[in-house]
């Protein structure tokens, strides 16, 4: 404990704090300057037959097109942080509104992944690890390894067509949340889903924990122990596991930030309503306020959790300092 | 997307860092696991399917050779798609315009990324701090998201597709890039080199550049394949730029509806970037046991 | 004349030739005769449950409106709340069963209608004379901007007078046989006096009264106790949710979310008929065609419009785009009016007469945009197709999907696809072929040359009241957009819905909307 220095570790998060608000500031540039290349009059786009001169230059003013570039750009800033997503052009409505209950779904889809995957995987590389080189592992490794390569969107439509509609028919090919109700009311659509999202996430827990754990196991801590006649379950569950379990907080951070953009094949797969898929739609619409919004959404999730990752690293490290 | 399964390689906090050896040799040495060789089969397989697939196509993709949705007969051995076209036909088609932006946005990502990671690993000043940070911001936006976002502004061209990917690259080639010229940049000779009065670019261009080709070679190939799954995602999105011809991801697309009815129309696409991305899984996983087997024999010297 | 009775109504004598067929009509109530198609077998229908239909097509822009639509689920909504004076059965044949007991032509000049007496609106306050009146000057009230304002071209609303509480005399400003096409035609409905189109409070005449509605995602109509047929309608609630994609809707229903879909994908057909549930196939006289501005290059050159009606394999592209469900089409509307041409000989394909006609006009190697949309079903396909089969004369298609096709430059495109509903000859000629249409996508009639008095023969049919001669000029009308016109018109595509094993009462339909008018408001369909 005594072996980092506090302010060196709390300058460290400061300092990786700092830059994820400048990554943060500079994609937010990147993204509104991107969307200021529309080619045309969005204006005119959204009022299409009814466009007037005077219904024209009310709808400019309110979408504040007759600022100049900058302004509008600390205006669309300021509105964020204050909640204030903007204005669908599709829609006619806040953003805020229309993602409000898709952030819930896809927030319950990502959660019931992460809950369910993680100690799963973490139990399968602890034994593997245990287990080294024996059947279990070479099986699980291979296995992982083909999970792993494979793009979400083939896990999805492989479980879909071996679950849902060609070789067995026990569960729904398509997962939409109905406006007005939640994802929880219909539970059995959501097994494909996370599933998917599971093996998205599993393979590479498995594997760090796997070697964080085979470290631990030839360590010198897990030799006294052995040597002190302790039982090995007892060795394995309270002196080995925890320790090994460093490094993969920051894969799970790594692997949850991952998980952001990977919804966005997942739900259109499944048609579920969540923001993956209201980007997508936003997309075709070309609803710009709507893609800008969940861009900025979307990133700042994976910044948080990039950042969340590598302080980890730093906390943990020491103790895996296992050498005596 | 198994962004990951790359970084897999060159990733230092995940996996062990290439060593410093000539990267051919290290991917002679892999050879000798047979999961490498049965990646690289499986690879050169599908590759070489969308090369030629359609010298061998039966049909043109477009041409209806009977109803819709039927099961496969001797007229048609997948059989048919939405419209009645050719599933088989449309399947050797199909990898062609994916392959071409794929190999495209990788060359773009290659001279970029080199370019850039080289300069850093040799400034080792303010220069690679900020070049690096650059990288992390374009890093920042999962690639998936970064190629939506520029195809809703400019719409689903084939040259934005191209961009946006090799966009989302050039980080990642940039980082190898670099990881592998920062051990010989601290070396003697690029010292004496340098006092010798040896122009800059040609220490970058005469002595980094040629020892940094062999991890980089693996790294594009690695990200090659990534791409052409990365692009049919977005195909299976809705957005390519001929959304009429024949496209694995679009076909996924057209046919997942039938899925139930007549499911060769979207599986046999699905199989094919399977077998594509498990190909680079292997080889990508060979590579890595032979580098750790690798580091594994140095510690032990 | 004299004063018809009910029965003589709709026969020949007072000109209502132009309906399908002769039909003699039908007492109110119970439903006309079906076409023969077999259909499940009905039962005796039961009371209760919430029918929930699931709808494509829609989106924020939702509305709702007793006499205006703009997408299938504002179709759907509308049919749930009003009514219309006259009835299209299945047969798309007009009846008396609707909320006037009987429409008269006293000359070709007036028309007298005569209200079913006691009927109530949904707040109770009973249906008159002077609701009508409002009715008919709210659509001809050109600032409404609704679908029916084009029909009331003829009608002197300005001059129309309540003769007594249930009866209201319809002067004409020119002689007009389409006149009860329109009174049955589903926007132009009956609401009540000052009514206005939601967000104000939705009451009409109709089975359901609005509950509750959020444009894009859903809205509940609860059964109206006071609805004037006895026993009707069944269902306790109905339930409308916007789907964005057939895929969904397919799902939903197969996962038993929603008991009917509209536009089920013919690939469909035999995966719902093996769980057990239905699929409704209506050969109705609903298009797709696709459209060429007549006055906008390289369409204005009518060789080009006649190449491009050679290029495309009619059976092919019906087979490839609707499973083969419907029938061939000839570049002509209206395929169930008596009045339509049988004589003109059925286009076939030819490319070689193409690509001269193309070479003759300066365009050897044409290449254009088609623009298209998910509006209905079929039209993307159509597109597609029909690029497809043009390769063959050498014109490269470029087909644009543009989901916000109905909003940005409809009505203003060159080359286009858009779909339409089964409706009697003039009055499709009406929404879609006169300089005044709400919907002239090819921009028809030309100025000059054949079928430059296309709307003086219009007129002409219209105030004809003999059939025979109203069906000559009526033939005049489509030789000359069978020759020189901008519609392609490939085939008819059936209208397919799908629909659960428990709901009953569905029969196939000839008409213009969907699930046979949405179980005409949702009152003759029940579950078991």
């Amino acid at each position: 404990m005594s072996r980092f220095r506090p302010t060196g570790v709390w300058g460290f998060i400061l300092r990786r704090l700092l830059l994820g608000i400048v990554v943060l500031i500079l994609v937010s540039i990147l993204v509104f300057l991107a969307t200021q290349a529309l080619p045309g009059d969005p204006a005119r786009a959204i009022l299409g037959r009814e466009a007037n001169p005077a219904s024209l230059a009310a709808l400019r003013r309110q979408l504040h097109l007759d600022q100049p570039v900058f302004q509008q750009y600390l205006t669309w800033v300021t509105g964020l942080l204050h909640g204030n997503l903007g204005r669908s052009l599709e829609a006619q409505e806040p953003v805020s509104t229309l993602i409000g209950s898709k952030l819930v779904n896809s927030a319950v889809l990502v959660a019931l992944a992460a809950v369910l995957s993680i100690p799963l995987s973490i139990a399968i590389g602890a034994w593997s690890a245990f287990k080294r080189e024996k059947a279990f592992d070479q099986a699980s490794s291979n296995l992982l390894l083909a999970l792993a390569a494979l793009p979400e969107f083939v896990v999805a439509l492989v479980l879909v067509i071996l679950f849902a509609t060609t070789v067995f028919h026990v569960l729904p090919a398509i997962s939409t949340v109905p406006p007005g109700s939640r994802p929880w009311n219909n539970w059995v659509a959501l097994i494909l889903p996370v599933l998917t999202l599971m093996i998205a996430v599993a393979p590479y827990v498995a594997r760090i924990m796997r070697a964080s754990m085979i470290e631990v196991l030839e360590s010198d801590y897990v030799e006294m122990a052995r040597l002190k006649g302790l039982p090995e379950r007892t060795v394995l569950i309270r002196h080995a596991l925890p320790n090994a379990l460093g490094p993969v907080f920051q894969v799970i951070a790594l692997n949850l930030a991952y998980l952001a953009g990977g919804i966005i094949v997942v739900e259109f797969v499944f048609n579920y309503s969540g923001i993956g898929g209201a980007i997508t739609e936003a997309v075709v619409n070309h609803d710009l306020p709507v893609i800008q919004a969940l861009a900025m959404l979307i990133a700042a999730l994976y910044v948080v959790l990039n950042l969340l990752a590598d302080v980890a690293t730093i906390l943990v490290t020491p103790k895996l300092r296992t050498r005596l | 997307m198994s962004q990951l399964s790359s970084d897999w390689v060159a990733d230092a906090q995940i996996a062990p860092p290439l060593p410093a050896v000539h990267g051919t040799s290290l991917l002679r040495r892999s050879l000798k696991l047979w999961r490498t060789r049965i990646g690289l089969a499986l690879v050169g397989f599908i590759v070489l399917v969308a090369i030629i697939g359609p010298y061998l196509a039966p049909y043109g993709p477009n041409t209806p050779v009977g109803a819709p949705n039927s099961d496969p007969s001797s007229k048609a051995v997948l059989g048919t798609d939405y419209l009645g076209q050719d599933v088989l036909s449309r399947v050797l088609y199909g990898g062609r315009s994916i392959l071409v932006m794929a190999v495209l946005a990788t060359a773009l990502a290659l001279v970029a990324g080199v370019a850039i990671g080289l300069v850093a690993a040799y400034s080792r000043n303010a220069l690679d701090d900020t070049l690096m940070r650059g990288m992390d911001v374009l890093m920042a936006l999962p690639s998936i998201l970064l190629a939506l976002v520029a195809v809703a502004i400019v719409g689903p061209h084939a040259w934005v597709i191209v961009v946006a990917i090799a966009l989302t690259t050039t980080p990642r080639i940039a980082r190898v890039a670099r990881g592998a010229a920062q051990p010989i940049v601290e070396r003697d000779f690029i010292a004496a080199s340098e006092a010798m009065g040896v122009p800059r670019w040609r220490i970058l261009s005469g002595e980094l550049l040629p020892n940094t080709l062999g991890p980089l070679m693996v790294e594009a190939s690695l990200r090659l394949t990534y791409s052409i799954a990365l692009i049919a995602a977005l195909a299976y999105l809705g957005l390519s730029p001929n959304p009429n011809g024949a496209n694995w991801g679009t076909m996924i697309n057209q046919n997942q509806l039938v899925l139930a009815v007549q499911p060769w129309g979207a599986a046999t696409p699905i199989i094919v970037i399977a077998l594509l991305t498990l190909g680079t899984g292997l080889i990508g996983d060979g590579i890595a046991r032979t580098a750790a087997g690798i580091d594994r024999a140095r510690g032990e010297e | 004349m004299t004063d018809v009775s009910r029965r003589q109504l709709l026969a020949g004598a007072a000109g209502l030739a132009a309906v399908g067929g002769l039909a003699a009509a039908c007492g109110s109530g119970s439903s006309p005769a079906s076409s023969g198609s077999a259909t499940a077998a009905a039962g005796t229908p039961k009371r209760g449950g919430n029918f929930r239909l699931g709808v494509t097509g829609g989106g924020s822009k939702d509305i709702m409106d007793g006499q205006n639509i703009i997408t299938k689920p504002d179709q759907a909504r509308l049919v749930s709340a009003f009514e219309t004076l006259l009835l299209f059965d299945e047969n798309y044949q007009l009846t008396t069963n609707g909320l006037a007991e009987s429409v008269t032509q006293d000359n070709p000049k007036q028309y007298t209608i005569k209200l079913r007496q006691g009927i109530e609106f949904q707040n109770g306050k009973t249906m008159t004379a002077d609701d009508v009146i409002y009715s008919f000057q709210r659509i001809g009230t050109q600032k409404n901007g609704l679908t029916g304002y084009a029909a009331t071209a003829t009608m002197d609303i300005g001059a129309m007078k309540k003769l007594d509480q249930y009866t209201v005399r319809l002067p004409l400003k020119t002689p007009d046989s389409t006149v009860p096409q329109t009174l049955g035609s589903y926007t132009f409905t009956i609401v009540p006096t000052g009514y206005q189109a939601y967000p104000h409070p939705q009451i009409g005449t109709g089975a359901y009264k609005l509950k509750s509605f959020t444009p894009g995602q859903q809205s509940v109509h609860e059964r109206n106790p006071n609805y004037w047929r006895t026993g009707e309608p069944y269902f306790d609630t109905v339930t409308i949710t916007d789907f964005s994609n057939s895929t969904a809707q397919v799902n939903g229903l197969l996962g038993g979310q929603i008991d009917a879909m509209t536009d089920l994908p013919a690939s469909q057909v035999k995966v719902v008929q093996a769980r057990g549930m239905g699929a409704l196939v209506s050969k109705t006289g609903g298009w797709i065609p696709i459209c060429m501005a007549i006055d906008m290059p390289p369409f204005d050159d009518v060789r080009v419009r006649q190449a491009m009606r050679l290029i495309v394999d009619r059976k092919g592209l019906l087979e490839q785009v609707f499973s083969g469900y419907g029938f061939v089409g000839n570049d002509l509307y209206a395929p169930f009016d008596p009045g339509y041409d049988h004589s003109l000989p059925q286009r076939e394909q030819d490319i070689e007469q193409a690509k001269s006609l193309l070479k003759a006009a300066g365009h050897a190697n044409l290449a254009v945009d088609l623009h298209t949309t998910n509006g209905a079903a079929g039209m993307v396909e159509t597109a597609t197709v029909f690029a497809n089969q043009a390769q063959a004369a050498g014109v490269k298609i470029n087909v644009l999907n543009d989901p916000n096709y109905y909003g940005n430059q409809y009505l203003k495109l060159a080359f286009s696809v858009d779909f339409w509903g089964t409706r009697a000859y003039l009055n499709q000629v009406q929404q879609g072929s006169l300089p005044s249409s709400p919907y002239n996508e090819t921009h028809w009639p030309p100025k000059s040359g054949t079928g430059s008095n296309f709307e003086s023969l219009y007129n002409q049919a219209l105030a004809e009241t003999d059939a025979t001669k109203r069906i000559a000029i009526m033939h005049e009308m489509q030789q000359a957009e069978y020759n020189v016109g901008g519609y392609i018109i490939p085939c008819f595509g059936g209208l397919i819905d799908g629909y659960a094993a428990n709901v009953k009462g569905l029969k196939p339909s000839k008409g213009t909307l969907n699930l046979d008018s949405f179980g005409h408001g949702y009152r003759t369909i029940w579950f078991s």
